[in-house]
């Protein structure tokens, strides 16, 4: 007998999409993550425009990852144009880059992930219990957007970055106001991974993983960098990206999947712990080397608690960070060296590594490839939801509501952004 | 208040930034659940109810499926008021720059190939009014916070909203900022519809036109700047059409078509 469970519309991710379980004499058959989500054909529409035109479209891909993909597209255009930014415009991004990951973390933590784990429909329900944790996850995703509002110009979709340079930089009543606040939103920040490391994680759909991060340079925890490391030991450079992220569209979706070797991998935070957790320092180290466990390698819903402690990493090192930017003068918008050439950007967006890849010739895109982390991270989820319901079937669980909202939870610690994975991921070629 | 309206908030093809948006008003958020009773918010919540009348029903995104076409028209029929809030609902979005331009086939085929998705049929990203009626139309990209907290807290309490008319350069004006079309930048500000406070011409960055369209501006007088700072015609109208989607080829392309013959 065929039957299926399906979780019609995922509620609490940003866009829209679903599961469906295909089960055969009580078997898992067939899983599929659906993406919904229209397709907006967006690496087509900035061929033969502008790099400015680009940095103003493709961040429009996903809202709630806007500056990650200014960013990545940034970086992209830049080494393609041989732009060199001095080191005021790096720092500065670097905060705003903190902004996007601060309120996104909290968002997902607080607001989208924890009504979960403590048994409520949604966050505002939740507050009738623990106001305190409500309150904490609102003033540190209040913080992030603050952050962008100053040094993007705009919480969302933000101008303010441009190649080269910024529009404005921050002035120095809005840099301190930002190193107060992130100091006093320690004890918010750990709220949140208070509650986390004290629930009992569920296992079952525990598996061994692969993850991907980018390594930043040097030694310190951070969210940019050339080179990809994967888990099980391998390190190429961001150019060599299409060789350890294999790509292919699914029926079942508007979105491309991911694999390396092969195999599903997972991106994001719990891949950044897991890669360059032994860099973080002070707080954050500390709540780092308590809650750290084999389990980590194995279970996705530690991606709650790992974006709870990047949460309190951003907030110590914002301070260091505003000092550093204090001490240097606004340069001017550094200038492009050539109107020709080739350039892959990356940065880790908040779910994970993103890539914008750019062929730029007489000041024009002729190719735009975009590959998105919920994309990457798609295959990752159904190989997780099939183990959890083939060892909750096992263990007698009935098919209701409950078994629902358990394989949502799988899917749901990715932090999965649907808009963005639907935006695709294709070389698109000029005629 | 014995009867709170009953509101409904849903996304269809867009970055999800209006909702966020929305979700971003951390101060009032508890608030704006207090003040309606929201039958249904996917985006913050896992309880909805699909099955009951609204009084209002906010709408994001553009439509770019059969299946999202279904919904907008149940939401339709059930909802006493329709808005449509941020540009991908208003106008279309950046995915309906080209719209009405008869490539999309092309493009399709260019991001995925031959591949076939058995979702549901797919076709040109086109904003709500080319199948509903709206009754509201709250642009922006995203919309403005502070602008949909005024237009939210009118509409609950009965009070019919009013929106801005005049276009960013207005604003931009207002905040004493020296224009940037003057020093020869791109700027969108003359015909673009204010209510963002002029935020990006205000941090020295041209406006992209992220509101879309005001009503009555001078497209040609804008065109006219442009050409003589020696902005080919080709990359205005891109410009132009980044963010006006339809309301390119509603408001726009005839009157320009006419002045290129003159």
């Amino acid at each position: 007998m065929t039957e299926e469970i399906r979780v019609e519309s995922l509620a609490r991710v940003e866009g829209h999409g679903g599961i469906t379980v295909t089960l055969k004499d009580n078997k898992v058959e067939d899983v599929r993550v659906e993406i919904f989500e229209g397709p907006r054909l967006i690496e087509a529409l900035v061929v033969g425009k502008t790099p400015e035109e680009d940095l103003n479209i493709t961040p429009r891909i996903c809202a709630i990852c806007t500056v990650s993909h200014k960013y990545a597209a940034l970086r992209g255009l830049e080494k393609a144009l041989g732009v060199k930014v001095p080191k005021k415009t790096h720092l500065t991004r670097e905060l705003m880059h903190m902004g996007e990951i601060i309120e996104s973390n909290a968002l997902h933590v607080f607001l989208l992930a924890l009504p979960d784990f403590l048994g409520y429909p949604s966050a505002v329900h939740m507050a009738k219990d623990h106001l305190e944790a409500v309150k904490a996850g609102l003033a540190l995703k209040k913080f992030g957007n603050r952050i962008m509002e100053i040094t993007t110009a705009r919480a969302t979709h933000g101008e303010n970055p441009v190649l080269g340079g910024f529009g404005r930089f921050p002035s120095s009543e809005e840099l301190k106001e930002l190193k107060k606040t992130a100091q006093e939103l320690i004890p918010a920040a750990e709220i949140g991974v208070e509650i986390l490391r004290e629930l009992r994680m569920p296992t079952y759909m525990e598996e061994s993983m692969v993850f991907m991060a980018l390594r930043p340079p040097g030694d310190e925890f951070g969210f940019v960098g050339d080179r990809i490391m994967i888990s099980t030991g391998e390190c190429v450079d961001v150019e060599e990206y299409k060789s350890v992220i294999e790509e292919r569209v699914v029926s079942h979706s508007f979105a491309k999947r991911a694999r390396f070797r092969g195999r599903p991998f997972m991106v994001g935070a719990l891949a950044r712990i897991n890669l360059l957790g032994e860099r973080l320092t002070g707080r954050a180290g500390e709540y780092y080397r308590h809650c750290y466990s084999l389990g980590w390698m194995r279970n996705p819903l530690y991606n709650n608690l790992a974006q709870a402690i990047e949460i309190l990493h951003c907030l110590e090192r914002i301070p260091t960070l505003v000092d550093e930017i204090s001490k240097l003068k606004d340069p001017k918008i550094a200038k492009p060296e050539r109107t020709s050439g080739k350039g892959t950007g990356a940065v880790e967006a908040p779910r994970g590594s993103l890539y914008h890849h750019y062929e730029i010739k007489d000041g024009l895109i002729e190719k735009c490839d975009i590959v998105t982390p919920t994309a990457q991270n798609l295959d990752d989820m159904e190989l997780h939801v099939r183990v959890g319901t083939e060892v909750l079937l096992s263990k007698g669980h009935k098919k209701d509501d409950d078994l629902n909202l358990k394989l949502e939870m799988i899917v749901r610690a990715y932090d999965p952004c649907i808009s963005c994975a639907t935006h695709l991921v294709k070389v698109v070629e000029k005629d | 208040m014995a009867d709170k309206p009953k509101a409904g908030f849903y996304g269809f093809t867009g970055c999800a930034g209006c909702l966020l948006t929305i979700l971003n008003c951390e101060d009032e958020l508890l608030d704006i659940f207090n003040a309606a009773d929201v039958k249904s918010f996917l985006m913050a919540n896992r309880a909805n109810f699909e099955d009951e009348p609204l009084d209002v029903a906010f709408v994001e995104g553009s439509i770019t499926t059969e299946e999202q076409l279904e919904k907008l028209k149940k939401i339709r029929e059930k909802s006493k008021i329709v808005v449509a809030i941020g540009t991908c609902s208003c106008y279309g979005g950046v995915q309906s720059m080209y719209f009405g331009d008869g490539n999309f086939e092309k493009r399709w085929k260019q991001v995925y190939g031959d591949a076939k998705i058995e979702l549901t049929e797919a076709f040109e990203s086109k904003p709500i009014d080319e199948f509903i009626k709206v009754d509201f139309y709250l642009p922006g990209c995203p919309i403005d916070k502070n602008q949909f907290l005024e237009f939210y807290s009118q509409l609950v309490r009965g009070i019919p909203p009013k929106l801005p008319h005049y276009p960013v350069c207005a604003e931009c004006k207002w905040n004493e900022n020296e224009c940037l079309l003057m020093k020869g930048k791109l700027c969108l500000g003359p015909i673009t519809r204010g209510g963002c406070n002029a935020r990006c011409p205000s941090n020295n960055v041209p406006c992209v036109g992220c509101f879309g369209p005001a009503d009555e501006v001078n497209i040609n007088s804008e065109m006219k700047l442009l050409l003589e700072r020696k902005y080919s015609r080709d990359e205005i109208i891109r410009r132009i059409r980044t963010f006006a989607g339809a309301s390119f080829v509603r408001q726009f392309s005839k009157l320009l078509e006419e002045e290129a013959r003159k």
